[in-house]
């Protein structure tokens, strides 16, 4: 019976191609989106490598009549002190604008005798980096104070960029880059997912602030305790205005940077989840509809193959199945279209992204014309052979 | 053989009632070569239709080959019109992107037999009505007369008790006719295979063994 559905289906391949193209193009819209779904899945499900919880930032200017770094050093000492005398406060460290969810990027190059890495997130940041991000060491060790007086620059990486540059070799004791660019790996860390809970955190390294670099970080990140409250932002809010005169100040939490940095991802997708909703939602009219005139236009075919001795139940099955055996030509059409981008590194996804997608999106599609046909295919079955023959 | 008894079918809809069959009662023996006739509604293709299992009477009981069909479920009817009866149609019915043999294949697809099986088995119905030469035509390259021959290849391929034909030569030039109706004679004298005809032709109905009249929905003869 397969054989003989092939042969037939061959035969009207004029006629199924209306039914084809749609299923043709209902599978590429069905790919991408679940190529992006699944990419952002993946990446939901990634640690995070920090916790965001608790965390403030503070962006500062510096004064405009501070010039001189050591005005600047003794005028952020000042702030140093407020924060350290504030039992809220945790932990604090200074950093470059690049903190995560900040939507700011420093990149460099990681070289390493002749093998270099390009795009590597640079995130400047100080000793107490770990306890106000609580993130996780794997080798090695974090930055002292005392780091910071060393001739050669202390380094952490993550851990997949040390997998990356190094394989299986220890990291730890590692020099990196050429002359002043010359730097020390001296721990590792997991990964950090700082551009959203669904984008990847992407290659970075850490290096240390010195005392005087603090006039272009631009942020300080304080961890505070769980019971700091609105009121207690206020307070301190103003007593660090008061403290950073001449300084444009702006506090805000880590916490709601983050969920605005996940709607930047989230709402496009969810806007274009719509879209091929909607198009889906027309295609399967379209698919149904195709099929019920399929099926109308073979009513004599249907009556007839009931009179010679098919059953309602047989009629129905090779009518799903012929439709199934038709998605299955499309979507080799499909696969082949989809197999592209893998191959192609389109969008720079990894190729488990699409692979998962293809399979994904067949399941999908394959239920679709499947739903789509049980009604028809059950309508013509019902239909009692002898009238079947009449209608041809 | 086929035993119709007290046959009634009506036709409803919601505000005409039509009897197509009224009471008809027929015993068909086992080798006879039937003709049914009648004026064009007066019910002798529902009567067939009824006597093939495709339609179900009213009322009325149909026994063919000892045993009632009434109660048959779906499956059962299907398993008994593949396996008892061959259905030769005045519109060939034969399926346009399908050639030749495969279309004669089709009642053995519905049966558990092997695909090498079925084509020599096809290929012997289009040798006997004389067509071997167009197994890999499609039915639109051949003629009416041609066609017509394709159907009855199928309707005997699975070598069936009972052949129902309704007006086989209907849509035939009397030469291809003659042709048509030479092939059913000889299925029931060599192969006796009992034959029910519906014709409006007195000249074929002339030729089968016994003739039954139907005027508005009633045996008349």
């Amino acid at each position: 019976m397969f054989k003989h559905l092939i042969k037939l289906i061959w035969n009207r391949r004029k006629k199924n191609s209306l039914f084809l193209a749609e299923i043709v193009v209902s599978f590429m819209v069905i790919f991408i989106l679940s190529s992006f779904l699944t990419f952002y899945y993946q990446n939901y499900r990634k640690a995070l490598g920090f916790n965001y919880e608790n965390i403030w930032v503070l962006r500062y200017s510096n004064p405009p009549e501070l010039k001189e770094t050591d005005s600047l050093v003794r005028y952020y000492d000042q702030v140093r002190n407020i924060l350290k005398s504030t039992p809220q406060v945790k932990s604090y460290t200074f950093s470059g604008s690049n903190y995560p969810y900040s939507n700011s990027m420093s990149t460099s190059n990681l070289d390493y005798k002749d093998k270099s890495i390009n795009n590597v997130n640079v995130y400047n940041i100080e000793s107490d980096y770990p306890k106000v991000m609580e993130t996780e060491l794997v080798a090695g060790r974090w930055f002292t104070p005392e780091d910071s007086l060393n001739k050669r620059k202390p380094m952490l990486i993550t851990k997949t960029l040390s997998q990356e540059m190094f394989g299986a070799d220890n990291p730890i004791g590692k020099i990196t880059g050429k002359a002043e660019r010359e730097a020390e790996i001296i721990g590792v860390i997991n990964d950090i997912k700082s551009d959203g809970d669904y984008l990847p955190g992407g290659n970075s390294m850490f290096r240390q602030l010195k005392p005087g670099d603090v006039k272009w970080a631009g942020q300080i990140l304080m961890r505070v305790s769980p019971d700091a409250d609105a009121a207690f932002e206020s307070k301190l809010y103003n007593l660090l205005a008061n403290t950073m005169k001449g300084s444009s100040i702006e506090l805000s939490h880590l916490s709601d940077i983050r969920i605005s940095r996940n709607r930047q991802t989230t709402t496009p997708m969810l806007i274009f989840t719509v879209i091929a909703s909607f198009l889906v939602f027309n295609v399967s009219l379209g698919l149904f509809g195709v099929l019920w005139y399929n099926i109308n236009q073979r009513k004599g075919e249907i009556g007839l193959r009931r009179a010679i001795g098919a059953s309602a139940f047989n009629v129905n099955k090779q009518l799903i199945t012929e439709a199934l055996i038709l998605t299955t030509f499309s979507l080799l059409i499909g696969v082949f279209f989809a197999i592209q981008f893998p191959l192609l590194k389109v969008f720079n996804l990894e190729s488990s992204v699409y692979f998962i997608a293809i399979f994904i999106s067949c399941i999908f599609i394959y239920l679709l014309v499947f739903l789509c046909a049980l009604y028809p295919g059950k309508q013509a079955a019902a239909i009692m052979p002898a009238m079947a023959l009449h209608e041809e | 053989m086929i035993e119709l008894k007290n046959i009634e079918k009506v036709y409803r809809t919601d505000t005409v009632e039509t009897l197509a069959i009224n009471g008809i009662s027929l015993h068909i023996a086992k080798g006879e070569f039937l003709s049914i006739m009648g004026p064009s509604g007066c019910g002798k293709s529902t009567l067939l239709n009824i006597m093939g299992l495709l339609d179900q009477p009213s009322s009325g009981t149909i026994v063919v080959d000892t045993q009632n069909t009434n109660a048959f479920s779906d499956k059962e009817l299907a398993g008994f019109r593949n396996k008892k009866l061959g259905f030769i149609f005045q519109s060939y019915h034969l399926i346009n992107d399908l050639q030749v043999l495969d279309n004669v294949e089709l009642p053995l697809l519905y049966r558990n037999i092997s695909s090498s099986e079925r084509r020599e088995l096809a290929a012997a119905a289009l040798e006997k009505v004389g067509l071997s030469n167009r197994m890999s035509h499609f039915p639109t390259q051949l003629s009416g007369g041609q066609r017509q021959r394709v159907a009855i290849a199928r309707a005997i391929v699975g070598r069936p008790e009972i052949i129902l034909a309704d007006e086989p030569t209907g849509n035939l030039d009397s030469a291809m006719g003659n042709e048509i109706m030479d092939i059913l004679l000889r299925l029931n004298e060599v192969d006796g295979t009992t034959i029910v005809m519906v014709t409006h032709d007195e000249h074929m109905a002339k030729k089968t063994h016994r003739l039954v009249r139907l005027f508005d929905g009633s045996q008349v003869q």
